[in-house]
């Protein structure tokens, strides 16, 4: 049973910041709580946030996408505003994060500050170039979600709390695909593989490939990303998707541990990159069904 | 700490601990439909509804239900939709030992409540935080196809 | 043969007589249920895989406000004995102990705390100081085997059956038909491979639990999920220095067994604090308790090796097990006995030959799982079969067909190995399994060319074969009660334990088959020490087939009472009256109704119309499955997708076919999980490395394929109306026929289960070095 001596109710981010500084003894921020009563933290009180208005789903006239850090994953699987967006990349990893019942209580923003190496949520936020806000007591502050992870269960928040995150609308046409490979129906990632394309005049502008459960923190294969950049999409070769997918296993620092092998989860990698990379280029591409890009 | 909910629609004050999980609040005040299974949020013999929505009673604060609406099965008995699950999970043999069954019959509620998605999928979907160790799921789900046949039916057969 | 239309109970999809209850979800298990002033006891366990437990201070726990009790070993009285509910006396090594002066594996018990609330029960824990003689740990099955100067037991086992004292082998089984070794040199091909088998937790969603208080009589209660009250009673009685009379085992609804409750788990810890405190003691395992000091299915590792000539004939057949039944033996030798016992019979050679290695270790200790030993020993059969087909270059269910048991066919094994001593013989006087197999074929799509579904994905299909048992022969026997009452119904005590499986229903029908009335008016009571008769309890697929046989010899000697009463009252032969339809009929039309018989019986006649009745079988006749996978594997990641999974299953007559099939996809499920996904981990002291439903998955609604199950009736001659078992049969097949698919789709073998997307795409990557 989880020991806490108090559970304090916050309305407003600015609140919750204080009622966490107030003392006495140490506090930490509980939103949807199924990870904390799995993992309870070590401290004398909490700081509830669901009702500190912090559970929005907001689209900005340009397709700007801001969910609030509160916001139930259950919320943004079936949100109407989320559902086109990024080719509904970012419904289907919702989608996806626990099961049902889960999904109710479950928050973006708790998914994200547990900073689990396997966050089901963080691979899609990176590969849409996610912004976390930070409020502070009387301040706020936004960082590229990329830079909000210190290792593994660590960021940089400290008692500061995540308030929301905005994902950038695409600026052109964006091509997206993911994947996560799982050892049954609804288990945590083994490898988690993103992958979003910007696509203007038929040539990739931009390239995000995020990856999961293979670091000690969510990260970006930059050099995969590189590598597809100016490509032209109808006749870019299979051999450099390979190859791309081939860089991103060589960045990732994959782990053993008992739910797989460092050297499973690099080749996955491998193989899971070329195929998103190919099933995000599908319709755009010549490269047919046989080079093995349609399903995984 | 004291907490004010809405059990069932019925106003319920009751004193909990700070760090206590709704599941053993709702068992304690005598809600035995609300099952302990894992009390890690995985197999779903606590769900019950918190303002409408399935959650694992069991990764829910008890201090959350303040000020919320919280259904139990117990709450349901009389409520057409809920008979009509139970019925069907019966009559296919869907009940063995029954551990689970109240978790699914309440997930199964909810799903029929809030979507429109009746497909097989969707079913199959919705019952993926219920852990059955008894049967394979295909009782279950014959009972839920059953019930939403029924209900296609009654909106005049278009799907 | 049976026939549905002539009967009137059985085979019928009557209502399961609990699920109502179930389904409103009722106060009907051992946790809902609370008595004044009751404690919770938590378990303080051992953080080394073996040390002894020199001394434990209890006095900061105690001085806690709220704690009642704190004990360890040296507060209980240390009577050796085997937590194995099995019939006295059990055929495991009486190697337990309450509290136990050393601690065998990293979660053994050193202390129980009893105290007002949970919350103050695991605060007292963390205030125990425990001083430990760290000993040497022996967690590797090999070395186990061979090593003497770690001995996971060092008293000799007062039984003889365990090697305690001198070595760490826990059971030893060596049994021979023919030669082997001749018999192979005049084979045309030996095939031998060695096959290994994860440990796997039964996994039932109720945990064990028990509440036990002391009466005004000074009796003993023990509320509890449990399989076997009758065997609980008798090993409570015998460690607590008490009679049986002095103590009341209550089995109320159960959430499910599957053999993990066939054992005293938590039982023993109630009871003894109850009797301490003077007060109501209750104790739940957690979950992460479940998968660290519960049972599981015993890790194995099986070599067969197998003598054919080219026309596909078996000659000889051996299966050497190494098994680890981890720091206790409960269930050592019967569950590696089953392993061939139940298995090997399938393809009867002249030349057998059965090997049992199972090595107490300072792992957590494996035990009793439903297949009890055999679905482990299917999975290498099977398998074996496959890879022996292979190397003949014959087809795979050709070879099965030219080699499986027959009608009339004597299994060679079971009279050389019962349960711990010498077996009975076993003829098989029904099997529906050619049958079985030609359905099961023609709803796979067996020899049909299968396409997958993207390029990129390899598509194949595997079948296993699997028989089990009904009941120990000899063994295994239960009694019922039958009593009419006043409207018509009757009350029906049965010592045999419902878990879930539906034997309340199943018993209920039986006995409304033979006094013509409708189930529903069976009110059935299970299981209670004091109030029913008794039963060995729910194991062994046992229920239907013995302890139904004790309730249509009860019904029928109350419908004897009956016809003997309105014999004399109509004058008439008491043989020539009916009893259909819930009502009598005499020869010349006289007609009472059930209602008017009772009243007439007990108001006139003067007589309780009510009779026990035993069962014991002799013979245990084999239910047999023909099971089928159809599978597509992704061979660039290792994942293995079941499109679709075929049961036959001849379970004699069906007594209640939804019910059946129940049983059968359950028991699917479980394969799937044994096949796929499912093992707990340990680490090399044996720390269980994944003790959790987040990392140690079982199927969900999700991971079933679409399941075709077939119930193959035949008519078994020595089961009532004609039934043999079904519970356990369906969970052999699975793991083989879902391998035997991945090998047909890529040409690999998985030896070791489960077969993870890892393991797979290893295979894989080994047989075809880039």
């Amino acid at each position: 049973m989880w020991e806490l001596k108090e559970y304090r109710f916050a309305a407003s981010a600015q609140e919750a910041v204080a009622l966490m500084r107030q003392g006495p003894g140490t506090g930490a921020y509980i939103a949807g709580g199924t990870d904390m009563f799995l993992h309870p933290a070590e401290c004398d009180f909490v700081v509830d946030i669901n009702h500190a208005g912090l559970s929005d789903i907001a689209r900005t006239p340009a397709g700007d996408l801001f969910l609030g850090a509160a916001t139930t994953l259950h919320n943004i699987a079936t949100n109407p505003l989320v559902a086109d967006f990024a080719e509904g990349m970012l419904i289907e990893a919702a989608a996806h994060c626990g099961n049902r019942p889960v999904r109710s209580t479950a928050t973006i923003g708790g998914n994200i500050c547990n900073a689990l190496p396997s966050a089901d949520m963080a691979p899609v936020l990176l590969a849409l170039d996610a912004t976390c806000y930070i409020a502070d007591a009387d301040s706020q502050e936004s960082l590229p979600l990329v830079d909000f992870f210190v290792g593994p269960r660590a960021t940089v928040l400290e008692d500061r709390l995540l308030v929301g995150l905005a994902l950038p609308a695409e600026a052109g046409t964006r091509r997206c695909a993911s994947y996560k490979l799982t050892r049954s129906a609804e288990d945590i990632s083994l490898v988690h593989v993103c992958v979003a394309l910007g696509i203007e005049d038929g040539k990739i502008e931009t390239a995000r490939i995020a990856l999961g459960a293979v670091a000690p923190v969510p990260m970006r294969a930059v050099l995969a990303e590189a590598q597809l950049v100016g490509q032209s999409v109808t006749e870019i070769s299979p051999d450099l998707i390979a190859d791309a997918a081939a860089i991103a296993a060589g960045e990732c620092e994959p782990l053993d541990d008992h739910r797989a092998s460092a050297e499973y989860r690099r080749d996955m990698v491998r193989v899971l990159t070329r195929r998103q990379i190919l099933r995000a280029l599908h319709d755009e591409t010549t490269i047919t069904k046989d080079s093995g890009g349609t399903v995984a | 700490m004291k907490i004010e909910m809405e059990l069932n629609g019925r106003p319920v004050a009751h004193e909990i601990a700070p760090g206590g999980n709704l599941l053993s609040v709702l068992r304690e005040i005598g809600q035995f439909s609300v099952k302990l299974g894992c009390e890690t949020g995985d197999c779903g013999s606590c769900t019950v509804l918190l303002d409408g929505e399935p959650v694992n009673s069991c990764v829910v604060a008890a201090a959350r239900a303040h000020g919320h609406q919280i259904t139990t099965l117990e709450g349901l008995l009389g409520d057409p939709l809920m008979k009509e699950l139970q019925h069907e999970m019966v009559v296919k043999g869907a009940v063995q030992c029954g551990y689970c069954s109240p978790g699914m019959l309440i997930s199964l509620y909810a799903h029929f409540k809030a979507s429109g998605d009746l497909s097989e999928h969707a079913l199959r979907e919705a019952l993926t935080g219920n852990l059955c160790r008894c049967t394979g799921y295909v009782k279950q789900l014959e009972a839920a196809q059953t019930v939403a046949d029924n209900r296609q039916n009654e909106s005049g057969g278009a799907s | 043969m049976s026939d549905r239309k002539t009967r009137s109970a059985v085979g019928h999809n009557v209502d399961k007589v609990d699920a109502f209850k179930l389904a409103r979800g009722e106060a009907v298990y051992t946790d809902d249920f609370t008595r004044t002033g009751m404690l919770t006891a938590k378990v303080l366990r051992s953080p080394h895989a073996h040390a002894r437990i020199v001394k434990v201070d209890v006095s900061a726990a105690m001085a806690l406000e709220g704690v009642i009790d704190v004990i360890w070993h040296t507060d209980v009285k240390a009577i050796a004995h085997t937590r194995a509910g099995q019939s006295y006396p059990e055929p495991s090594p009486y190697d337990t102990v309450i509290m136990p002066h050393k601690a065998r594996f990293i979660g053994d018990r050193v202390a129980v705390v009893a105290a007002e609330t949970t919350a103050i029960a695991e605060r007292a824990l963390k205030l125990i100081e425990v001083e430990y003689e760290v000993l040497p740990e022996i967690c590797d099955m090999d070395e186990a085997l061979t090593r003497t100067d770690v001995l996971v037991h060092e008293e000799a086992d007062p039984l003889g059956i365990g090697g305690g004292g001198k070595s760490n082998m826990a059971a030893h089984i060596d049994k021979q038909i023919g030669d082997v070794d001749a018999a192979l040199k005049t084979c045309d091909l030996v095939v031998e491979r060695v096959y290994h088998l994860p440990r796997v937790q039964a996994s039932h969603i109720e945990p064990h639990i028990s509440i036990a208080w002391v009466d005004e009589d000074k009796r003993l209660i023990v509320r509890t999920s449990t399989q076997v009250p009758f065997h609980l009673r008798r090993i409570l009685a015998r460690i607590l220095e008490m009679t049986e009379s002095q103590i009341r085992v209550i089995k109320p609804r159960v959430g499910g067994g599957f053999g993990d409750k066939q054992e005293l788990v938590v039982e023993d810890l109630v009871s003894v604090l109850a009797l301490r405190t003077g007060r109501p003691v209750r104790l739940e395992f957690t979950r992460e308790e479940e998968f660290i000091a519960a049972r599981y299915r015993h890790p194995q590792r099986i070599t067969m090796t197998t003598g054919v000539m080219k026309d596909g004939t078996m000659v000889a057949n051996r299966m050497h097990v190494m098994a680890d039944t981890g720091a206790y033996g409960s269930h050592a030798l019967t569950v590696q006995g089953n392993t061939g016992q139940k298995v090997m019979p399938m393809y009867p050679a002249p030349n057998i030959h059965f090997l049992v290695d199972c090595v107490y270790t300072n792992n957590p200790i494996s035990g009793a799982f439903r297949g009890y030993g055999a679905p482990q020993g299917c999975f290498a059969l099977e398998c074996h079969m496959d890879e022996v087909a292979a190397e003949l270059g014959m087809d795979r269910l050709e070879l099965r067909l030219k080699n499986h048991i027959k009608l009339g066919d004597t299994d060679p094994l079971s009279a050389k190995l019962g349960e711990g001593k010498e077996g009975l013989e076993r003829v098989i006087r029904s099997t529906g399994l050619d049958e079985a197999i030609v359905k099961g074929c023609e709803a796979i799509g067996w020899g049909q060319e299968k396409k997958p579904s993207a390029p990129h994905l390899k598509r194949g299909v595997g079948m296993a074969l699997a028989m089990q048992g009904s009941g120990i022969a000899g063994v295994d026997w239960g009694a019922a009660t039958v009593k009419l009452n006043d409207d018509g119904s009757v009350n029906l005590a049965v010592g045999a334990t419902d878990i879930g499986q539906g034997s309340d229903t199943v018993l209920a029908q039986f006995c409304a088959e033979e006094l013509g009335i409708p189930t529903e008016k069976v009110l059935v009571l299970s299981s209670d020490t004091d109030l029913t008769p008794f039963d060995v309890g729910a194991y062994a697929s046992s229920t239907t087939y013995v302890s139904g046989g004790a309730v249509v010899k009860a019904a029928v000697k109350v419908r004897e009472q009956l016809a003997e009463v309105l014999g004399s009252h109509w004058e008439c032969d008491p043989g020539d009256i009916v009893f259909a339809d819930s009502k009598s009929t005499g020869p010349d039309g006289q007609t009472m109704t059930m209602a008017e018989v009772a009243l007439f019986a007990l108001y006139e006649a003067k007589i309780q119309p009510m009779a026990t009745a035993s069962h014991m079988s002799n013979e245990s006749p084999p239910p047999f499955a023909a099971q089928f996978a159809d599978v597509e594997v992704d061979p660039e990641t290792g994942q293995v997708q079941v499109l679709k999974f075929v049961s036959a299953v001849d379970c004699g007559t069906v007594v209640h076919p939804r019910m059946a099939e129940g049983q059968i996809e359950g028991a699917v499920a479980q394969g799937l999980g044994y096949a796929l996904f499912e093992e707990v981990l340990l680490d090399r002291s044996g720390k269980v490395l994944n003790p959790n439903f987040l990392d140690y998955k079982i199927a969900s609604a999700l991971d079933v394929p679409p399941l075709v199950t077939i119930l193959v009736e035949t008519d078994e001659p020595s089961g009532p109306h004609g039934a043999k078992a079904a519970g356990e049969v369906p969970s052999d097949g699975p793991a083989p026929a879902i391998v035997n698919a991945i090998c047909d789709a890529v040409g690999v073998r998985n030896y070791r289960i489960p077969a993870t997307p890892e393991r797979v795409w290893r295979g894989i990557k080994e047989e075809s070095p880039e």
